[in-house]
């Protein structure tokens, strides 16, 4: 186990880096992973399109480069190169200010995401824990974006994008302090290295209650980051645009681009906690470099598996209302997951923290002699 | 070096935000900068090791306090130097920035440093800075939390226990009126 991505290469190439050095590769590190998440931001808004346009029997974006894949690319310089309009009322700070919020948190979670055993930019102790705490950053983004448009629709959008990102906050670590209980630990590490590669070992499968919580996480984070079914905040049949109404070029691109890149973090930190994260079958994965390639596109196949669903979900099913929003979250999602944590507490101390298919396992070799 | 390096930019952070909130005329941007001036001290307490604590800051105080403080700031009213009333039409609450906010400032100030001082009398004779390697506090918080501290412990879980009850309370529908839902 690796601390940090310095510790990881420090390791395999034998060297011993000065401050100066750490410093250098943390720098070069973050930008490589912050511009490489950007270009999955990216992708995602193709990806979305197109998937979209396949289950509405559509072509979907097929004009800039082979199959439309540069779609994105062409975005991205329209928005640059659109007006940046402000509005005259608004309070100029918190609008300048409101989409870099709602960026640098999502930046911010990328510091604990564990493509690979050593490529992890660093793997605090607490690690979970602090990603929760910087992804709530982003709902202060919206909230203020809403905010300080002064207008009624991106107004309501932003209270409802901060209620809704509060409310169900609570499910969603009452699920993760579940799989935390399994695992013995908050480091990221921790969590994906406690489980195996092949399904039998995965905490998706540890217990019914992980599989029942896996769903609740998933749902949870669908609103966290305002995907439909869960997409009040920015409802386009109702408030205009929600709480980017009054943002133009790249202030809006910057408000876009955070909620793909976190619908990735958050599909990749579900990866991680129930579906096996970065651990490679037939022993393939490694800490040679070979091996730490192997992990990544496991972990990349199992994000990006869940990041299709996602985008399935929100082309398949219609949006909720407001009120049944909140009594899915209060009356039915925190009360499972309550439900969750006392019975993973129960399995744990029961069966001495072993998976159930250990037990079927134990329970078949035992009747057969 | 590198800790010195992450110490000053959070030490920064905290402390310019700190002065930020004071001399803002605006309580909306007094509440951003409340939330860069906590950012800091998360900063700061990742220096000195304590990286559960940092962490807590962040999900409480960056998370919790001040969407909350903004939402109470937002639903009374907030300020806005040219109109008496809110852009809502509600009444707006005082302006930042007066006399009376600079006197409850320093009187707020005097009082913590000289309760600050009292309390870090016995440590400031010793580094101030601990030496050691990162080392895991969770366990050892966690192990404190409930052996030593357990009093304390189930006394603040009765009282979230009170403000869940008075919460449903109040947020009960009143079934009387009307029978729907």
């Amino acid at each position: 186990m690796n601390e940090t991505i310095v510790s990881y290469l420090g390791e395999t190439l034998g060297l011993n880096f000065n401050w100066l050095g750490t410093l250098v590769i943390f720098l070069i590190a973050s930008l490589i992973l912050a511009s490489f998440l950007a270009l999955i931001g990216g992708l995602g808004t193709y990806a979305e399109r197109k998937i979209s346009a396949d289950i509405q029997m559509r072509y979907g974006p097929n004009r800039v480069g082979p199959y439309g894949i540069l779609q994105f690319l062409a975005d991205g310089v329209k928005m640059l190169l659109k007006e940046d309009c402000i509005p005259r009322e608004s309070d100029k700070f918190i609008f300048k200010l409101a989409p870099i919020l709602c960026f640098a948190g999502v930046l911010a979670s990328l510091a604990v995401l564990p493509l690979s055993s050593g490529f992890i930019l660093s793997d605090l102790n607490v690690g979970i824990f602090y990603l929760l705490g910087v992804t709530s950053v982003v709902g202060v983004g919206i909230f203020l974006g809403g905010y300080s448009s002064n207008s009624k629709w991106a107004m309501l959008g932003g209270m409802r994008g901060a209620s809704q990102i509060i409310s169900y906050e609570v499910p969603v670590t009452l699920t993760i302090l579940s799989v935390v209980m399994i695992a013995g630990g908050l480091s990221l590490n921790t969590l994906v290295g406690g489980q195996g590669a092949y399904p039998n070992g995965w905490y998706l499968f540890h217990n019914p209650f992980s599989f029942i919580g896996f769903f609740i996480y998933f749902i949870g984070s669908l609103a966290e980051t305002n995907r439909a079914p869960f997409d009040l905040p920015e409802a386009e049949s109702e408030l205009v645009s929600g709480y980017h109404t009054e943002f133009s070029g790249m202030r809006f691109a910057f408000f876009a681009l955070s909620e793909y890149i976190e619908v990735f973090v958050l599909c990749a930190i579900a990866a991680a906690l129930f579906l096996g994260g970065y651990n490679v079958p037939f022993r393939l994965g490694g800490d040679g470099l070979l091996g730490q390639l192997f992990q990544l596109v496991v972990f990349f196949a199992k994000s990006f598996l869940l990041y299709y669903v996602v985008i399935w979900v929100r082309w398949t099913l219609p949006r909720m209302r407001v009120d049944h929003l909140m009594v899915l979250c209060w009356k039915y999602l925190t009360p499972i997951a309550l439900f969750n944590l006392v019975g993973t507490a129960i399995w744990m101390y029961c069966f001495n923290g072993r998976s159930m298919y250990m037990i079927l396992k134990h329970f078949l070799m035992a009747s057969g002699q | 070096m590198f800790l010195v390096i992450i110490f000053s930019l959070s030490a920064f952070l905290a402390v310019a935000g700190a002065l930020s909130v004071t001399f803002s005329k605006n309580l909306i941007h007094a509440c951003v900068y409340l939330l860069f001036s906590l950012v800091g001290v998360a900063g700061l307490y990742l220096t000195l090791g304590a990286e559960f604590v940092a962490a807590t800051q962040l999900v409480v105080y960056v998370g919790g306090v001040v969407v909350l403080l903004l939402f109470a700031i937002m639903l009374t009213g907030g300020t806005n130097l040219h109109h008496v009333t809110s852009r809502f039409g509600l009444e707006s609450t005082p302006l930042m920035g007066n006399l009376r906010t600079y006197l409850m400032g320093v009187v707020t100030a005097v009082l913590l440093v000289v309760v600050l001082c009292n309390v870090l009398q016995g440590s400031m004779t010793g580094a101030l800075v601990s030496e050691n390697k990162f080392s895991s506090t969770v366990e050892q918080i966690g192990v404190k939390l409930l052996t030593d501290h357990i009093l304390a412990f189930e006394i603040s879980s009765v009282l979230l226990l009170g403000a869940l009850v008075g919460a449903a309370i109040i947020a009960r529908p009143h079934r009387s009126s009307e029978s729907e839902n």
